[in-house]
Parts: C-alpha cells; structure tokens; sequence
C-alpha cells in the first residue's frame, strides 16, 4: 500500500532540552505522520512527554532538513549550541546551502534526502575553522538544558478571561510576558535564517559586549588584558602578534596560563591593537579575548579569567591581601568591597 | 412452530416489581434523551458526549445497585431491564470485580485507545497523581474512578 516508507528514523534528532529530563522517557512513532514545516514532504513523527508538568513536545521538522541545518527537529536551535541558525550561521560565517524558494528548496531537498547519513552533511557546522565565532557563540549559549521551553503554552482563554476549565486546564494560567517582539517567530525563516528577532537580539548584545574596548580616560594605560590563552599559546606568539601594532614594552603571562599582559610603549599601539582585536583575535589557534588593563600594567594576576566586559582582573602583585580601612573611616567605602584599591578577597 | 416465536411476536410481559421502577427508568429515559440533543455550544470537541455517558453510567448504576447491593429486585426483573436497554451488562460485569468498583465507563480501560496501551488517566488514583492535579479524562469527563477515590 504504502510504497513510500519514508524515512526509516528510528530516534528523532533532537536536543537535550527538548528531549527533557526522563531517562525512561516514552515516545510515540508515526510514520509518515506529519508534513514536515519546513520541506512540506511526510516524515516519521515522534511524539514524547519531555518531563512532569511539560506539554508533548513532537518533531516538526523532517531528520533531512535537520541534518542539513544540524538543528533540533523539534525547536530548531543549533545541536551543538542550542543557538538559533541565523546567530550560528553568522558567528561561523556559514553559508546556507539550502535553498529558500518553493520549488528550489524541494527539489534541493528531495535530492539530498538519501544521501544524508551523517548529521550536518558536507557543511562544518561546529566551526573549527574559525575559532574566533566559536568562542562567541560558546559564550552566548546556555550552559545547561533549558527546560522552561518545553511548559505548556499559555491559555489564550485565561487572556482573555474566558477559560472556563478553570483547574482542569492543561494550559499556563499566566499573562505572556517578555517582548512582544521576540514573539513574532516564523519556523520556516528561523530555520533559513532570515529576520529572525532572537538570534538578532543575541547578536546584538554580543557586539555590545565586545564594544567596551573603548579606550579608557586615563590615557598612562598602555596594556591590554588578554584572557583565554590555552597551553598552546606562547610569549613569543603573543609578541609577534601584539608586535605589529606598536612597540611592545613587555609581555607577561600569568603563572596560571590563562590570561597575559601586554604593555605597549605608546598609548596609539596599544589602541591600535585594542580595535583590531575587538572582535576576538585570534594567537596560535586560540581565540583570545582583549580588554584593556587596569592601571597598574605591570605583573601578573592571581585570578584566572573575568568577565568579557572591560575590566580586567586585579593587575597588583598577588599574594597578600591588604587590610581595607575601618568602614566609615574614610566616608567613601562603606564596605570592603567598595573600597577600589582593595586587592584580593578580604 | 417453536414457542419461540410466538413470544418473538408480541412484547414480552414485565415481571412483578417493575411498576417500581418504572418511573425512575423513565426519568433516566427523558435524561438520556436531553443530554442528546444538548446543543455543542461553549463546549470542547469531546466535551459534547460526556454527559452522555454521565447517564449512561448513572442508569446502570441505578440496576446494579438494586440487584447486587441492596438485592430489591428479582433477577427476572434485572434480565428485563438489561434486556431492554436499562442497563449495560458489560459495565455492571467490571463493577463486579475487585477494583473497578467505581469504573467510569468501558472506554477507559481499554488499553487500545491508548498511545501507550495503558489504561485512561482517570484510573490513576489521586493519591499516585500527586501535584494536585485536577484530570477530565477525556472520554466520559471522568475525575477518577478508582476504587480508592
């Protein structure tokens, strides 16, 4: 009867969020149950409860158009990153291969329907090649499982104030919040890529945290913070590359290995390599992260890492920790905390 | 000819007791009748055959109690009522076994209309469902019928 068989799928291709919590989780397999929303051909849905209190989540898009994009075939966000293609395929400057009209997009997908055994196809996906956008993309991705997507939907009748089952109702009796404009989602352009608002907004907020390499007012600082060196990474790849925006006063890397400093001679090297830098540069194959130093350039510090806003760590001696003033004895610190020339945990 | 027949022929008499019944039966008659012709307004897809199966349930309980319970009638009597559409022999026969004492209606523990071959969501007792959580079945609208609730 069924001469087309479909897909064989055995196990939809999905992400951890999605697939929820349950290890013992229970699906449902319908073959050729649902056109897929993207390709329009009949696919194996899949049909599961991803934990207590959840809704069924199902596959929405067919294992090809999945594969082809390496997206989740049910919330298709990134496999790897769990981000959306648009913010994925712009951060590893990835090309989209499939095409969006009608009657291209079919025959694209109809061809390379068989031919798809492994996920992501020809295309690389987790951007080796350029490890600047990756670094980005794993700062801007959740760290862990993001259960509050698989809830239920909100009861448009409890909206409007009209949800007459009341306490049977298997729907979320809250008002909608966050930005209506986020809620304005197209599954069709958010798997392409086009106009879509969450991956623009993610986008935009990773270009703003980049941003604070303005320079500071206090033009004495010449040196740059550089964080995410990995053992790979060497003194003297640093000089050769920090080299070429100025003449470089010292370089010192911080016993851990993990972030360095580079002292420029002039405060003009020291921007030039700060802008140059600003999306992420990238040393010996490791994408590093500029800021600019605080004003004591000299030395290396205790602390590993920081935030990728324009403070660095503590650039003092490490070791021992001053004794703040009594609280209140200046008027200016109330706590040891506030106190700025304050070093190391009190 | 065969006796059987003849009795084919005509309707069959009452036996004794039946003028007892009679007027609550018919009650549940016009009741059955009502909740058919309700109109589906304001109400979910499936919504529109519960009250159906609500008298449905309530009519053959109404038997069963009768006969099983309280013994009042005559077995003769109960055969007539089932035979003529007062009670449903199939869903008395659950009543009777130990814990589908308060079994809502037959679909419910049918495992075949189920995704996963289990029984209706209205047979779990309250007590394992936990998260104070109120169930229509979808079925018959049933809130719980295991023998415990």
């Amino acid at each position: 009867m069924a001469a087309a068989a479909g897909d064989g799928a055995e196990f939809p291709i999905l992400c951890e969020t999605c697939l929820g919590d349950n290890p013992y989780v229970r699906m449902t397999k319908e073959p050729m149950g649902r056109e897929c929303k993207v390709c329009v051909r009949p696919f194996t849905v899949f049909r599961w409860l991803p934990g207590r209190g959840m809704r069924y989540k199902k596959t929405e898009i067919c294992p090809t158009c999945a594969k082809l994009k390496n997206v989740c075939q049910t919330c298709v966000l990134d496999l790897e990153f769990g981000l959306p293609v648009q913010a994925r395929d712009s951060a590893l400057g990835i090309e989209g291969s499939v095409p969006q009209q009608d009657g291209n997009r079919r025959d694209y997908t109809a061809r390379t329907a068989g031919s798809l055994d492994v996920v992501g196809g020809e295309t690389e996906f987790s951007g080796r090649a350029q490890p600047a956008g990756r670094a980005m993309l794993e700062r801007i991705a959740r760290k862990g499982p993001y259960y509050r997507r698989n809830k239920p939907h909100i009861c448009s009748f409890f909206v409007k104030g009209q949800c007459t089952r009341g306490n049977e109702c298997p729907y979320r009796h809250e008002m909608p919040q966050g930005d209506p404009e986020l809620a304005k989602q197209n599954i069709v352009d958010r798997y392409h890529g086009n106009n879509d608002p969450v991956a623009k907004r993610m986008l935009a907020r990773a270009g703003k945290r980049a941003a604070p390499l303005t320079a500071p007012e206090d033009k004495s600082v010449t040196s740059l913070f550089v964080m995410g060196l990995g053992d790979a990474v060497a003194q003297d790849d640093l000089r050769d590359h920090f080299a070429a925006y100025g003449e470089l006063k010292s370089v010192a890397i911080a016993p851990k290995g993990a972030c360095a400093f580079v002292n420029f001679k002039t405060r003009a090297g020291a921007e030039a390599a700060a802008q140059a830098a600003l999306g992420g540069c990238v040393v010996g194959g490791q994408a590093l992260r500029v800021a600019w130093g605080k004003p004591r350039p000299k030395g290396p510090t205790t602390e590993v890492g920081g935030s990728g806003s324009g403070n660095g760590g503590g650039g003092g001696v490490g070791g021992v920790p001053r004794i703040p003033a009594p609280p209140g004895a200046a008027g200016a610190a109330m706590y040891p905390s506030q106190d700025p020339t304050a070093r190391g945990a009190s | 000819m065969p006796k059987v027949q003849a009795s084919r022929r005509g309707k069959e008499e009452p036996p004794e007791g039946w003028s007892d019944l009679e007027p609550t039966l018919q009650e549940f008659k016009q009741k059955m009748r009502d909740a058919e012709n309700e109109s589906a307004a304001g109400k979910r897809r499936v919504e529109s055959t519960w009250s159906v199966m609500r008298v449905h349930h309530q009519r053959s309980r109404y038997i069963y109690d009768l006969f099983y319970k309280r013994k009042a009638i005559s077995r003769k009597l109960y055969d007539y009522c089932v035979k003529n559409g007062h009670a449903d022999a199939n869903l008395i026969a659950k009543w009777r076994k130990q814990g589908f004492e308060k079994l809502c209606c037959l679909q419910c523990i049918q495992a075949r209309d189920t995704n996963y071959g289990t029984a209706c969501i209205c047979r779990v007792p309250k007590a394992k469902l936990e998260e104070g959580r109120v169930v229509e079945c979808v079925h018959c609208g049933c809130r719980g019928c295991a023998s415990t609730d």
